[in-house]
């Protein structure tokens, strides 16, 4: 009875004996070469690297140890005894050299901790002194990741495109899918409609407004603002240059600044915001002569202003966009 | 530590020195560290044949110096001699010139970090002598990069001055 081997032992018996010791050897140095990414600098591939390692490893040489502790007995030919003898020895050193990294799984979510030591950081110094200072990194590394994005985009002379100018299938503006609100103002006569969540802030033009040399007709100066700077676009000669009137520089009360942009638009008057319904207004289909002009209004004679448009008309027109900080 | 912080905070964000003029209504800086000298305005003799930013020179304690007409070359419109009148004599890389202002205001500190790049939407060459702006007692300052003022073309031109 005791000579009856169990169909499982016979089974793992039956694997060992097809399984050659060449096989035996790359599987030992992947997981030599596995226990070597035990390095302080662990990231996320490793780790999911020695996740998935793991329980090829552990249930092999489980059940194999378990089987061989079972049969001693049960071998009747000696000179299959030592091949056997062998084998147990190398699954040993296999189980000896797989504990380590069975050890070492969970530091990995530890040592996620690392990233903000990655070299987008700008300046070196800064970082050591906060990670002296302050017990919680994390926190501390955000501007730092932040500035350099801003450098790369320098660096990269990368296409500043801002939010908001896409024109839907259905013909409209994306920000006039459903009823949207509008400002209301005038600018040397002609009632203008700008969406009003395309505007930063209204701030009124002061003695303070300069003008630049070496710029282009339709700019009008830098406004300070306690906001900031605001650079002053001439609306009636940005939008209507063949009827501008001198006098608009005179008029010009308020700079209405355009959100996200350090840009503004100069106008006489601003009168109460509106709400319109997308039907409310006659979409232009053809923006390819003036770009920035949305459609018209019927009901309140005015033109609607593609805001975010202007915007990048603006930014397209300055050749120092790319390096400046917004 | 701390005297490190400061120290670093210092060389990170140097603070620069401008002489500030004023031209046409508007105040102007220039890196103080390329002022010779401030002059009250002279005879300028005229230059026959110069170009036409060029005033014309004067004698500087035996030196001859070419002065520029900085109101055409940054296209502002032609203004009076008055009292506050300046020649203010500046080192470039390679020349000692004169630039004609309307008065001279004062020397003032500005941190780097307070300078903002101005834009260029113009077509115009002169818009890149524009360093930055900088707003600083209540008004706007327009800083100059002095070493653009001219081009090297121009630079030679000055020479046969």
């Amino acid at each position: 009875m005791s000579d009856l081997k169990n169909p499982f032992d016979s089974l793992l018996d039956y694997f060992d004996d097809l399984l050659p010791s060449e096989d035996l050897e790359p599987m030992a140095n992947q997981k030599a070469s596995v226990s070597k990414v035990k390095s302080p600098s662990v990231n996320l591939k490793d780790s999911a690297i020695k996740t998935a390692a793991k329980p090829s490893v552990k249930p092999l040489v489980a059940h194999r140890t378990s089987a061989r502790k079972s049969k001693p007995i049960a071998k009747p030919i000696p000179e299959f005894a030592e091949p056997d003898a062998e084998k147990k020895a190398k699954l040993q050193k296999l189980l000896s050299s797989a504990q380590p990294q069975i050890v070492v799984a969970p530091i990995v979510n530890v040592e996620v901790v690392a990233p903000p030591k990655t070299t987008y950081v700008a300046d070196p110094h800064e970082i050591q002194e906060w990670v002296i200072e302050t017990a919680t990194p994390i926190v501390e590394t955000k501007p730092s990741i932040e500035t350099p994005v801003v450098v790369a985009a320098e660096i990269l002379g990368q296409h500043l495109q801002i939010p908001g100018l896409e024109w839907m299938p259905n013909g409209l503006p994306q920000w006039a899918q459903s009823r949207f609100d509008v400002l209301l103002f005038k600018v040397s006569g002609l009632t203008l409609a700008v969406p009003l969540i395309s505007l930063g802030q209204i701030q009124p033009i002061t003695d303070e407004l300069t003008p630049l040399f070496g710029q282009a007709d339709w700019f009008m100066g830098i406004q300070p603002t306690p906001q900031g700077k605001i650079r002053t676009v001439n609306t009636a000669k940005f939008v209507m240059p063949e009827r501008y009137d001198e006098s608009f520089i005179k008029n010009a009360k308020y700079v209405v600044s355009i959100n996200g942009v350090p840009w503004g638009l100069a106008v006489d008057s601003v009168n109460q915001p509106i709400r319109l319904q997308p039907g409310d207004v006659k979409w232009r289909s053809d923006r390819s002569k003036r770009p920035w002009l949305a459609g018209t209004v019927k009901e309140h004679m005015c033109a609607l202003l593609d805001i975010p448009m202007i915007g990048q008309i603006l930014i397209d027109a300055d050749k120092n966009a790319m390096k400046t900080r917004l | 530590m701390a005297n490190d912080a400061v120290k670093n905070k210092s060389t990170d964000d140097p603070v620069l020195q401008w002489v500030t003029f004023r031209l046409d209504g508007e105040t102007y800086g220039i890196n103080v560290m390329q002022v010779q000298e401030v002059l009250r305005y002279t005879e300028i003799a005229p230059v026959p044949g110069a170009p036409s930013y060029v005033l014309g020179i004067i004698n500087l304690r035996g030196n001859v110096v070419t002065v520029i007409d900085t109101r055409h070359r940054f296209n502002l419109p032609s203004g009076d001699i008055t009292d506050n009148t300046r020649i203010v004599i500046i080192e470039t890389d390679r020349h000692v010139i004169g630039i004609l202002v309307d008065s001279v205001a004062e020397v003032v500190y500005l941190r780097q970090s307070e300078i903002e790049m101005a834009p260029n939407v113009g077509n115009e060459e002169s818009a890149k002598f524009i360093q930055g702006v900088c707003h600083k007692n209540n008004e706007l300052l327009i800083l100059i990069e002095l070493n653009k003022l001219l081009t090297s073309e121009e630079w030679n031109e000055l020479e046969d001055v």
